[in-house]
């Protein structure tokens, strides 16, 4: 159900990313709306190609479904608000954190901020949602048993 | 692309001796670890997969360290000078790419190797999908692609060590190849990730120190941000100079392409502890972002450099880490700084000389039904041709190895993300799925990036070869798995089957 679910968002994602990319082609090229498809899309394929990695047996636990639900409104709400906020980088551009404000939001919300959890939340739910010492005993057996 | 054009005129500053010293030094520990290397292969195992005997900390360093090739110290920060924010947009999903590289092959690649002594990237898709032809396929991309990378590394070497020794550009590139090759040829991968380990920290230390200098420099983040909008009011922009679809473009392609790298993938086999992938993220995310704060920083410096007056506008937008280095940081930081470039480039060319050496003795004979008797043998002469062939190919014209250089990261992502990163992780996946988005990432990066390159046909404003033969091998991916999942369940063995499931 969940890799369903997870492949469903990543083709729905890589739809988004073609028609983007189909509206370049006619005359003129892609209207500006056009780069909300690989925002979102770029977004949403990460997400889920995460929620597809992560998912085991069917089910994906609930600390990496967290990671890849935060991942998705971090990195498409960044580029949202890049996209959404008035163009201000010139003379008087507001400062914020030493990048005017909408590239501070895209360099620190896509480039730094999911740095902040996901290692976190992959070594939190490492022994018990991604290998134990179980999983990798099984994978030895099975693998002794095919040499075998 | 490594950096083709290192300043002309700062060759004389190049040979300072303080940056010579460190040079040397670099060469001799290199060599060391060579020898020591060479002394602890004994087999094919030892040779592609270091005995599967790697700690987690050497893995993350030596997978950073090959990530991130010469293009990082060079190429990058100037097309940062060149585009300003836009450039970001190639390294910026490195936030996210550790983690879900993590969930979606590092334990399943370990796990197959587990299992089924795997040693190759392309022997993992031939045993998820029971396949030699996309084993043979997907070791064709890599063959195709890899020459490029090597002959533009190479050349990019050469260029260095011309302007430190002031060697001329051919031997300088002979000179490069016979390095790389020297500890690659004798002691295989095992070499190679311990010269990544030793190359990675001496890119961290260098781009760290740099970025001090930097700071310093424009006046902390903020006094460079103001004098580049005093004169430029989109060069800061959150796409910079460059439209928003092409730098978003640029984030998909580099983001989910990064699942399709070998050379990194290919690492995840020499753990020698899976339980200790828990850190993985953690410690490349960490190593990344330390190395990466070059890439972004000098391109900006220099800019602001150029806006306040301070220097003159660059000639070329590549020489800006060696204009800023020569100029603004000391003797020893400069050495630093060009012994990481030529780690960056060598760590990059050691990790493609044995992948590719693993497709021609491993892959393409177990495709075509035939074993290679003695790998190890094969693995190394398999090093040295392909090393003659990218230094030919490095000579021949300055222009085609460009071309060749370009698609090869673009052409890794479309040829091997579906069928190894989905692949995977995706149980209705089938065989004819996976040779059907191999051959079409291949055959379509092949056809529109050499129409492009005779000007024979380009792609609008924002959409690039990469991403649409990215995008289009996966839709091709889903399309012909979907067509044909009555036989997914049939291609799957239990072994794999257990591996995609735990």
């Amino acid at each position: 159900m969940i890799t369903r679910l997870a492949l469903s968002f990543l083709v729905l994602s890589c739809t988004a990313i073609a028609g983007a990319y189909l509206l370049a082609f006619f005359p003129g090229g892609a209207p500006p709306w056009a780069a909300w498809g690989l925002a979102l899309g770029s977004a949403g394929v990460l997400s889920s190609m995460m929620a597809l990695g992560a998912t085991r047996g069917g089910r994906l636990r609930p600390i990496a479904l967290a990671a890849c639900v935060l991942t998705f409104l971090v990195v498409g709400g960044a580029f949202s608000l890049a996209l959404l906020l008035p163009a201000n980088e010139g003379k008087d551009a507001v400062i914020v954190l030493g990048f005017p404000l909408r590239t501070a939001i895209v360099l620190y919300g896509v480039g730094i901020v999911p740095m902040l959890f996901l290692p976190a939340m992959y070594a939190v739910s490492f022994d018990a949602d991604t290998l134990s010492d179980d999983d990798l005993a099984r994978v030895r057996r099975a693998g002794q048993e095919r040499g075998a | 692309m490594s950096g083709f054009f290192l300043l002309e005129g700062s060759s004389a500053a190049m040979r300072h001796p303080a940056i010579i010293a460190v040079a040397i030094i670099y060469f001799v520990v290199v060599s060391a670890i060579g020898i020591w290397a060479t002394r602890r292969t004994k087999n094919a195992r030892d040779f592609f997969v270091a005995g599967q005997g790697i700690g987690i900390v050497t893995l993350a360093i030596a997978a950073m360290a090959s990530t991130l090739s010469g293009f990082a110290f060079i190429g990058g920060p100037g097309l940062v000078y060149s585009v300003g924010t836009g450039a970001v947009f190639l390294v910026l999903s490195a936030s996210i790419t550790n983690t879900m590289g993590a969930w979606v092959l590092a334990k399943r690649m370990r796990l197959l190797g587990e299992a089924r002594g795997l040693i190759t990237v392309p022997d993992a898709i031939a045993a998820r999908f029971r396949s030699p032809t996309a084993q043979g396929l997907s070791a064709v991309s890599i063959l195709v692609a890899i020459i490029g990378y090597m002959a533009t590394n190479f050349l990019a070497l050469g260029l260095v060590i011309d302007a430190m020794f002031g060697t001329g550009l051919t031997l300088g590139i002979w000179l490069a190849m016979l390095v790389t090759l020297s500890y690659t040829v004798a002691g295989g991968i095992l070499a190679g990730v311990y010269t990544d380990l030793f190359e990675g920290m001496v890119k961290t230390v260098a781009s760290v120190t740099v970025f001090y200098f930097v700071l310093k420099a424009g006046g902390g983040l903020a006094g460079i941000s103001r004098a580049i909008t005093a004169v430029d009011d989109t060069f800061l922009g959150p796409w910079g100079k460059m439209p928003a679809l092409a730098a978003l473009s640029l984030f998909f392609v580099f983001g989910l392409g990064s699942l399709g790298q070998p050379h990194v993938a290919h690492k995840f086999y020499m753990l020698k502890d899976p339980r200790k992938l828990k850190w993985y993220p953690l410690l490349m995310s960490v190593a990344m972002a330390l190395t990466l704060l070059l890439y972004v920083g000098v391109g900006l410096a220099m800019r602001a450099l150029t806006a306040m007056g301070a220097i003159a506008p660059l000639a070329r937008a590549d020489d800006a880490t060696p204009a800023f280095v020569l100029g603004f940081t000391p003797s020893v930081v400069a050495g630093i700084v060009f012994a990481g470039v030529m780690a960056a480039i060598m760590s990059t060319v050691n990790s493609f000389m044995n992948i590719g050496a693993a497709a021609l003795t491993h892959d393409i004979p177990r495709a075509c039904g035939r074993r290679v008797d003695n790998e190890l043998l094969w693995g190394r002469i398999w090093t040295l041709a392909l090393s003659l062939a990218a230094v030919i190919v490095a000579q021949v014209s300055g222009t085609l190895v460009a071309f060749l250089g370009i698609f090869g990261y673009g052409l890794f992502a479309a040829t091997l993300v579906p069928s190894l990163a989905i692949g995977l992780n995706w149980q209705g996946a089938t065989r004819e799925g996976a040779v059907a988005s191999i051959a079409t990432g291949l055959g379509l990066t092949l056809v529109l990036e050499t129409l492009a390159y005779f000007r024979m046909f380009s792609l609008p404003t924002g959409v690039t070869v990469s991403g649409l033969s990215l995008l289009l091998s996966l839709l091709v991916f889903f399309a012909v798995s979907w067509c044909t999942r009555a036989r997914a369940a049939s291609q799957l063995d239990a072994d794999i089957r257990l591996v995609m499931e735990v």
